[in-house]
């Protein structure tokens, strides 16, 4: 037994070194980080200043807010596009492998690369979407350059990326479910509704949370798609700045190493947070 | 009005689009009230039969009645028909009266929850499963929650219930247990099943009547007993029967039945029990192990090789012609391995089978 200890402990650390190194002693970093102030190569201890600043700067608070709002609208709406299109192409469509590579296919093209593309895609005067808006004498408002939109923007931007993982692993958790629960409901004479909602729903549950998790911590964490989408800026005026831009934007292009820790840890707390909240609901749900 | 034939198949053929022919020109009826086995090796098609009469599978040809009224263009739902899988297919995110009362709670029969909750109790009371209303089928054991599957396939009042291999995920114990419970339930609701099974033991047990099937063909429709006492041809013999039937190769001349080392006269053999005139060549002599007997001078002498233990009786094995034979014996039998045995052949329990499997004794 205590042999086996030993021998567990040793398989065991080359994980636990990588994990320390890259994990763990980044955050004590970070939340050490935060509590001092000056450049990178003269830090001095300052106490809780960089976090009296970040609490006074209202450009935090706008990025704060932009995160929230934009996790909070585009994961419910990702996840809901991405439940009905994975049980769409489950329950309807012939040719499921080829749809599925298709759907896939954004997950592995670098976000940069779809943020240019999107850039067309959204400019106001000559992009697709409005061409498309105006057809139908809808308002084709200027997606990237007006900072009222510049949110909006992001967020169309955000739940387009974020379908094709989601599909691909609803797909997954579709095809797990016994197809004998349908035939059964088929034969009590069960129609699509009831058999969505009284079984495809609940089987759904723990894929349905895992996603949620990951999408959350996703979407709290964006920057990509910002950089992408506005030519490295936040959006004009800094309009769609995030809590990761604003962490980046302290860091590097200020040089504030102790301000952007100070945010960053507070970007932890909202994450762990959420996903402690989050978690609480979905055993509710399931426990039902 | 006719019941007699309740459940009628007529002439049934199913081909699968890949071109395999599943069930070849299947006919038989069954009896209102009856609970049937449809008994066969894995791949004989009886799964598809049961999977044509819920209406899972359409036949390529022929036609399924139900009380007289074919039901072949009949949808599933609308067949009046409870199923039972071989996995019960229970839902895990409900619980056991919730399961229950699914067929009650979607489509056109869906009625008030209530009254739909009544008739689910009423049912689980029966099935003795109102103990776990409460519970989720992954938290009760297998035989509680094939019960489960059964009071949820009897909660609509079906006219036929059908069952794929209700008890293949229990253990052997249970197995006996259930399939007693299974028949006693069945007939205390009155209702017609149809009961597919690869178990023999468990047909002969639970079915008023079995129907063998074979390579989609029936090898015999009749009552239990007689496919062992008098099976319709060789592929019956051999698949009824623990331990197996003994079978010598034989080779009719001169009235005489010549196996490698042994001859029996034709004059010996019961001779009411005869279906035609035999011709000279090749047959096969079977015989149940319980009807060699070991005796002073017999029609073959064998060297025993092994003895085993079945409860109140012993196995002798025995080699002939290479092939592994059985005689069954008292426990008292002094008879050991590497004794040498005369066996004597009870001919008139003895059938002889023609090269291509016909019965003609």
């Amino acid at each position: 037994m205590k042999q086996n200890q030993t021998k567990a402990w040793l398989f065991l650390l080359p994980t636990l070194i990588l994990v320390t190194l890259f994990s763990i002693y980044p955050i004590l970093r970070a939340f050490l980080m935060s509590l001092q102030s000056g450049s990178l190569i003269s830090l001095q201890w300052t106490g809780f200043s960089n976090y009296q600043y970040i609490f006074h700067d209202p450009e935090f608070w706008l990025s704060i807010k932009n995160t929230i709002l934009y996790a909070l609208i585009s994961v419910p709406i990702a996840l809901a596009i991405s439940i009905m299109l994975a049980w769409l192409i489950f329950s309807k469509v012939k040719h499921q492998s080829f749809f599925e590579t298709t759907f896939f296919m954004p997950y592995v093209t670098s976000t940069i690369a779809i943020g240019i593309v999107f850039r067309y895609i959204f400019n106001g005067d000559y992009g697709m979407l409005n061409f498309i808006l105006r057809i139908f004498h809808l308002p084709a408002p200027n997606w990237i350059d007006d900072p009222s939109m510049s949110l909006a923007t992001i967020i169309i931007f955000g739940i387009w990326t974020s379908l094709a993982f989601n599909i691909v692993i609803l797909m997954g958790a579709l095809r797990n479910i016994d197809p004998n629960y349908y035939t059964i409901a088929d034969m009590y004479g069960a129609s699509g509704t009831q058999k969505f909602w009284r079984i495809t729903m609940p089987q759904l549950v723990p894929t349905l949370a895992f996603l949620l998790t990951m999408n959350i911590i996703a979407a709290f964490k964006i920057y990509t798609s910002v950089y992408a989408l506005f030519n490295g800026q936040a959006g004009v005026g800094n309009s769609a700045s995030t809590a990761v831009f604003y962490i980046y934007n302290k860091f590097q292009i200020v040089g504030t190493p102790g301000v952007a820790m100070a945010a960053t840890v507070v970007l932890f707390l909202i994450i762990l947070f959420v996903t402690f909240l989050q978690r609480k609901m979905m055993k509710k749900i399931g426990g039902q | 009005m006719s019941n007699e034939k309740f459940v009628e198949v007529k002439n049934l053929r199913k081909v699968y689009d890949n071109g395999y022919e599943a069930i070849k020109d299947v006919s038989f009826s069954v009896k209102k009230g009856d609970l049937v086995c449809l008994l066969g090796p894995s791949g004989c098609g009886k799964t598809t039969i049961l999977n044509m009469l819920a209406g899972l599978l359409f036949p390529t040809s022929g036609d399924i009645l139900f009380d007289g009224k074919s039901v072949v263009k009949t949808e599933p739902k609308d067949r009046q028909i409870g199923y039972v899988f071989q996995n019960y297919a229970l839902y895990p995110h409900m619980t056991v009266l919730q399961n229950v009362m699914f067929p009650l709670t979607v489509g056109k029969n869906k009625i008030a929850k209530d009254e739909a909750e009544k008739i689910a109790r009423k049912y689980m009371e029966l099935t003795q499963i109102t103990d776990f209303a409460n519970q989720r089928p992954g938290s009760l054991s297998g035989g509680q929650q094939q019960r489960v599957a059964i009071t949820r396939a009897l909660v609509q009042e079906p006219k036929i219930l059908l069952m794929d291999e209700p008890l293949s995920n229990l253990d052997a114990r249970l197995r006996l247990k259930i399939r007693e419970e299974i028949r006693a339930l069945v007939k205390k609701v009155g209702i017609t099943t149809l009961f597919v099974t690869h178990d023999q033991e468990e047909a002969l047990s639970i079915g008023d009547k079995i129907i063998l099937f074979n390579d989609g063909v029936i090898q015999q429709d009749d009552m239990g007993q007689n496919f062992y006492l008098e099976p319709n041809n060789y592929f019956v013999a051999n698949f009824v029967g623990n331990p197996v039937i003994d079978n010598f190769e034989v080779e009719l001349k001169d009235g005489k039945l010549v196996g490698s080392d042994f001859a029996i006269d034709l004059a010996d053999f019961d001779q009411d029990r005869f279906k035609k005139n035999l011709d000279e060549g090749k047959y096969t002599l079977s015989i149940r192990p319980e009807n060699l007997k070991p005796v002073e001078h017999g029609h073959l002498s064998v060297k025993i090789e092994d003895v085993e233990l079945i409860g109140r009786e012993r196995i002798l094995k025995f080699e002939h012609d290479n092939m592994q034979h059985r005689c069954l014996v008292d426990l008292e039998q002094p008879i050991k391995a590497e004794d040498q045995v005369e066996l004597q052949l009870r001919l008139d329990r003895a059938f002889i089978f023609t090269p291509e499997g016909e019965r003609v004794y």
